[in-house]
């Protein structure tokens, strides 16, 4: 996963709704200079016009917009919640795991985007992720997979 | 017959392209007869396809727009014997 690194990392967010959750989970990307403020509205709005769709699987969510949005280069955020919390989508609530993803373009995160779904599809990440101290020991753990 | 698919999702670089990825594990492992292709929202006008299989939200608001594909809905994009259920019940209906 070439698109993260340990500034794009933050774990245990207390986060007291779902705009909250994304909006905290983001601004590691924002304060990175991967994207701008507007990227994460765009988000908020998105979700609040159309309902979850960044809530891809259990308890994960992807929050991410269209390039135009204000995407400034492709990146990977990694943040996990202390408590849980629901978005919205019956089959996959509540989400503890965000990956907020920015795409400059629609080509120069796709190898990222499959290594993460590779990493979504075991189990143990997640229960790595659940006892991670500190985002060196993510980093570290995505590398040596 | 091979039957052509869109996998499509509101800012198509994210989940679609994971939704893209998954599909094609189920199709490979299983030797389903169908192409995937991928887009955003906006090429579902200009697409030629027999089906479009996106995230569930996003499927209800298509159904109402009277394509003339039918639509796929995914719940969990991670789970594969859903997907795997729901193109095959495709390919049972338009066969």
């Amino acid at each position: 996963m070439s698109l993260t690194s340990e500034e794009l990392v933050r774990l245990n967010i207390e986060a007291k709704d779902w705009e909250d959750a994304i909006r905290q989970a983001a601004d590691a990307l924002l304060q990175n200079g991967k994207i701008k403020a507007s990227y994460i509205d765009a988000i908020i709005k998105t979700v609040k016009e159309t309902g979850p769709y960044i809530v891809i699987t259990k308890h994960v969510a992807l929050p991410h917009a269209r390039s135009e949005a204000g995407a400034l280069e492709s990146a990977i955020g990694i943040a996990t919640l202390k408590e849980p919390v629901v978005f919205g989508n019956k089959e996959n609530d509540p989400v503890k795991y965000l990956f907020c993803l920015s795409a400059k373009d629609s080509e120069s995160h796709i190898n990222a985007l499959a290594e993460l779904t590779g990493l979504l599809d075991r189990k143990d990440f997640y229960e790595f992720l659940d006892q991670a101290k500190d985002a060196s020991e993510v980093i570290k753990y995505i590398k040596n997979l | 017959m091979e039957f052509k698919g869109l996998v499509a999702c509101r800012a198509g670089v994210g989940s679609s392209l994971m939704l893209k990825i998954k599909v094609n594990q189920v199709i490979s492992e299983h030797k389903l007869p169908i192409k995937i292709e991928h887009g955003s929202l906006d090429s579902v006008s200009g697409f030629n396809g027999q089906f479009i299989i996106t995230l569930s939200d996003v499927a209800k608001e298509l159904e109402g727009k009277k394509l003339p594909q039918k639509i796929v809905g995914i719940n969990n994009i991670m789970n594969k014997e859903e997907i795997l259920t729901k193109l095959n019940a495709f390919l049972a209906e338009v066969k």
